[in-house]
């Protein structure tokens, strides 16, 4: 009898055990990621409810990425701290790379097939240069747009300006008006960087992409020509007074409310500036030195898009399960992107679509078979001198208080 | 208390019109210190459009409520409140317990390297806080305390640390050496006379750095996020701002909110105690002589 | 007596929390400071040896040379600023015959516990070159002096020293009130039956008893302008160029956006050794020059 008393407390006792170990246990992974527009909120609130139904035993822990400019990654990776899952950028990611805080991927891409899904022409955002993959893309290529207000235009009778020549005529009428011609957030090293690019590709297709990768020399005659031409905008008025300490939401109200005729952002604004401007707002062509010159290069543009999406950190317990979810949360990211924020450049075949494109994503997506060539975001750059120099130097350029041979001076300089 | 009554007659003899001026330039730059708190509660009402184009300084034209719904829903409030407090009361304590005592030796007690002491001490005063964020995270990483109260208080601490003992440094000097003298021949011991005659006559001091400590810690930045960021039931008051500021586009008005919530109370407080700071300066001056 | 003032023990236990604290989360940091500053390190990964390669690159840039300058015009902005009108309202806070003392105490320091933030987008506001109250007011008044305060390649260093003199002018503030509070009303008496005015008071009795309180003031402001920045960061990003950077933001940039750690170091260790010379000389100037201090016997002035 006791005998047969203890093999049942035994027995009691081990399916006490083992059935908790059995059940589903939750985990818990902290993803660092940005959080504060509808632009990130939106996407990622998303990817989190499809999340829930896939994998119900994940919970995700947010932690909000700061704009200072990769210094808090940064500290993190020094006190080999990282979150399981983060998003990273192009800029930082040879760092993390040597220090082995960085999840080579491949195998995961293969198993989920996330590797197939990307598209063709999103491959480089995929691969690093040793063939790896160190992080799941979402963004697609990105352009620098030209918008103009086509109302303040018609307003002022000013015609939509393809050369130089027709721009300064445009500023002149506008300055006249009062309205500020183009609003430029110059206090951003990247735009005032955009904006020598949009004027440099009509010179040379490369851009500063060619600058960054060394194929061409910011003392060649195309980049003198580009950055003279940048300067005698800004003398003549082209930007509002002010330009280097104007931020981004500033210049853009500027924009939106009417009191500037031309704004240049990337091609994410569509979406803002079509519900407040509607019809009135469109893109154009970025203005070129001749009529000839315009026709030749009016498909070479400026911006692509860049190495970056979510990164899985090695260390983590669960890192096979973080990387699997990173991947997850990436093509629902291009999901979202597609269907709520109207979007749809993206790294992943989803196999959605959308029919209710704003007019000018409308037109972009027609105009991408037709472009030539690209270039590339200051975060999309690799050499990153190169990319603190450009940066700070057409900042320079915009402010009209250096003269031509200083700035380029200045970058020769910080190049060698 | 008599002594009041003699002032009266010179009183009279000197409200020229340099006084005049004076007032008025009084009342002006009150105006100039106080106008940035109506300046930023305006501004936590405000959308985008009017903080830059249509209405940069005056009242609101159309008020919105929902800043503030979303500073307060965006985060939890009351626990980043709350850390913030208890990361500030920690801090001003270890730092003017370790401060004071600190100053006392080097600027009462005798021995040979105490000047070296003190600039030594004074270097944490040159140090601009991004400059040893990395090995400072290290350092706190190392000794496990990452995501803890202490990573941040003791760095915090720490920091403050030069600034607490140069103002305690000046005080201590002024004391006359006699009160050692006196307390000495009274039977106390060295610490005894420290805690019941040096630290009361310090008084003003205390209150000074526990101002400026509480609030250096209330407001940081740069450390609790790289410290606390990634753990979130530690976070402090100042790491709520990032859930406004987008990659390209900020949430201002809301920012504003939050920074609002965040300020008042440290306001506040320093409002209904400045009776208390006054008090207590005045009354360790009357201790003297 | 002496013996009782060089107790070993006491003494040690005295300094001991503060040193630990300081020794073991700042001076060892500074260490590195200078020690990753010989190095090519991006921060996290290994180090490459490089002497003083990285103080030799940083000299010959154009930028440093502004820095230096760009530090030097910012603490003497802010010291010559906060330090006057610091003492003047010091003076008025604690002279009992001034009306609404307590609410000017109060009002002064407000702008300290403000968050630095919204202080600079006030002033941005202010500043700014089209619509900004400073502009506009100037063209009521009639004086023809529209800037580009922001903008401007040798104007924008003033404006943002501007802004962090205008702020901390309240600490500073506090901090001379603290001193002065410690000074007894006997000697304001005796100043009076001496028949001294007001200013003389102040001039030749207040002021020099609050030596040492000015000497922490200065070192505070001079390096406060060396160290800047805070403002600077989110004013004008070092801009317009770079005629807005210091030191301290050199370093940050190269850190954190070229990761070149090593490089932004030596910006660092400069950026101390100028402070260590700054508090050096004051110490000089602030030297106990003549018998005269601050008097130990009490009620009697020399």
């Amino acid at each position: 009898m006791k005998k047969f008393l203890s093999l049942i407390l035994v027995l009691a006792l081990a399916l006490a055990v083992m059935v908790p170990a059995m059940a589903e246990e939750k985990v818990t992974l902290k993803i660092y990621a940005q959080y504060a527009d509808d632009d990130t909120m939106v996407p990622y609130d998303y990817a989190k409810e499809k999340l829930a139904e896939a994998y119900p035993n994940v919970e995700l822990e947010l932690i909000v990425q700061a704009q200072d400019d990769g210094a808090t990654l940064l500290g993190l990776a020094a006190a080999h701290n990282l979150p399981d899952i983060y998003q990273t950028g192009a800029g930082i990611m040879p760092t993390l790379r040597g220090s082995n805080q960085m999840m080579v991927l491949n195998d995961v891409a293969e198993k989920t097939g996330f590797a197939d899904k990307v598209f063709e022409s999103a491959k480089n955002f995929l691969y690093a240069d040793d063939g790896n993959i160190y992080a799941f893309p979402y963004a697609g290529n990105e352009y620098v747009l030209w918008y103009i207000n086509k109302a303040v235009f018609a307003d002022a009778g000013v015609e939509v300006p393809t050369t130089y020549e027709e721009l300064l005529n445009a500023i002149e009428v506008f300055k006249n008006k009062d309205i500020v011609p183009l609003a430029l957030f110059g206090q951003e090293g990247w735009i005032t960087a955009a904006m020598f690019d949009v004027i440099a590709t009509r010179y040379n297709a490369g851009g500063i992409k060619a600058l960054d990768n060394g194929s061409a020399s910011i003392k060649d005659e195309a980049y003198v020509n580009a950055a003279q031409t940048l300067y005698d905008l800004t003398k003549a008025g082209l930007f509002q007074t002010g330009v280097t300490s104007t931020n981004y939401d500033q210049a853009s109200e500027l924009f939106l409310s009417g009191k500037a005729a031309m704004f240049l952002n990337g091609q994410w604004y569509i979406e803002d500036a079509t519900k407040a401007l509607g019809d009135d707002v469109c893109w154009i062509a970025y203005p070129a030195p001749t009529a000839e010159e315009f026709e030749a290069s009016k498909h070479a543009f400026s911006g692509s898009g860049s190495v970056a999406g979510y990164a899985v950190n090695p260390d983590s317990p669960n890192a096979e399960l973080a990387a699997e979810v990173a991947a997850f949360i990436s093509e629902k990211y291009c999901e979202a992107k597609i269907t709520l924020r109207n979007n749809p450049l993206v790294a992943v075949n989803t196999g959605l679509t959308n029919d209710t494109l704003p007019p000018m994503m409308q037109d972009l997506v027609a105009e991408i078979p037709e472009m030539t060539s690209t270039t590339a975001f200051t975060w999309g750059l690799t050499n990153q001198v190169f990319t603190e120099a450009i940066g700070t130097w057409t900042q320079a350029l915009v402010s009209g208080e250096y003269t031509v041979e200083e700035v380029i001076d200045e970058i020769a300089a910080a190049m060698e | 208390m008599n002594k009041k009554k003699e002032l009266r007659p010179i009183e009279r003899r000197h409200r020229g019109p340099g006084a005049v001026i004076f007032s008025v330039l009084l009342w002006l730059y009150a105006v100039i210190s106080l106008y940035p708190l109506i300046w930023m509660i305006f501004y936590s009402f405000k959308s985008n459009e009017e903080i830059f184009v249509k209405n940069p300084f005056g009242p609101p034209i159309s008020w919105q409520l929902s800043n503030y719904v979303n500073a307060w829903t965006k985060y939890d409030v009351p626990l980043y409140f709350k850390n913030s407090v208890i990361v500030g009361v920690a801090t001003v304590a270890l730092t003017i317990v370790c401060a004071a005592m600190f100053t006392f030796a080097v600027a009462r007690l005798r021995w040979r390297a105490r000047e070296s002491a003190r600039t030594f001490i004074a270097l944490g005063m040159f140090i601009p806080v991004q400059a040893i964020m990395v090995p400072l995270v290290k350092t706190v990483s190392n000794l496990h305390l990452m995501n803890t109260y202490l990573s941040l208080i003791l760095p915090y601490a720490a920091i403050n640390l030069a600034f607490a003992c140069m103002v305690y440094y000046g005080f201590f000097k002024t004391i006359p050496t006699e009160m050692e003298e006196a307390a000495c021949m009274d039977g106390a011991t060295i610490y005894q006379t420290f805690f019941h005659v040096m630290v009361p006559l310090v008084a003003p001091a205390t209150i000074t750095i526990l101002i400026y400590v509480f609030l250096s810690a209330w407001n940081e930045f740069i450390l609790a996020n790289v410290l606390v960021g990634t753990t979130a039931n530690l976070k402090t008051l100042p790491l709520g701002v990032l859930f406004f500021q987008g990659q390209f586009t900020t949430d201002w008005g809301s920012m504003g909110a939050t920074m609002v919530i965040a300020s008042l109370p440290a306001v506040l407080i320093y409002c209904l105690f400045s009776e208390q700071v006054e008090r207590a300066m005045t009354v360790s001056g009357a201790v003297k002589g | 007596m002496k013996r009782y003032l060089s107790n070993k023990w006491a003494i040690a236990l005295f300094i001991a929390p503060a040193l630990i604290l300081f020794v073991g989360f700042v001076f060892i940091p500074i260490v590195q400071v200078f020690y990753y500053s010989l190095f090519d390190w991006d921060g996290v990964n290994k180090a490459t040896f490089l002497g003083l390669d990285n103080y030799v690159k940083l000299f010959g840039t154009s930028a440093f040379k502004v820095a230096n300058l760009n530090g030097l015009k910012f603490g003497l902005l802010i010291t010559v600023y906060q330090i006057f009108f610091a003492t003047l309202f010091a003076l008025a806070v604690t002279d009992k015959r001034v009306p609404f003392r307590k609410f000017f105490r109060t009002a002064y320091f407000i702008p300290v516990v403000l968050s630095v933030t919204i202080v600079c987008q006030l002033w941005v506001s202010i500043f700014d070159a089209d619509h900004g109250l400073l502009n506009t007011l100037m063209d009521r008044l009639g004086i023809e002096w529209r800037q580009n305060w922001l903008n401007g390649r040798y104007s924008a260093i003033w404006a943002v020293a501007f802004v962090n003199a205008w702020q901390w002018m309240g600490y500073q503030f506090a901090l001379i009130v603290a001193g002065m509070k410690s000074i007894p009303q006997d000697f304001y008496e005796a100043a009076e039956l001496d028949g001294c005015t007001t200013v003389q008071t102040h001039w030749y009795m207040t002021l020099p008893l609050l030596k040492d309180t000015y000497n922490f003031c200065l070192l505070v402001s001079v390096t406060g302008g060396i160290k800047a920045f805070t403002e600077i960061q989110i004013i004008t990003r070092g801009g317009p160029g770079t005629a807005t950077n210091t030191l301290a933001y050199i370093m940050y940039r190269q850190a954190f956006v070229t990761h070149k750690y090593g490089y932004g170091l030596s910006a660092a260790a400069i950026l101390v050794l100028e402070c260590l010379v700054v508090i050096l000389i004051l110490n000089w100037l602030f030297r106990d020059r003549e018998a005269v201090k601050v008097p130990k016997k009490g009620r009697v002035m020399a």
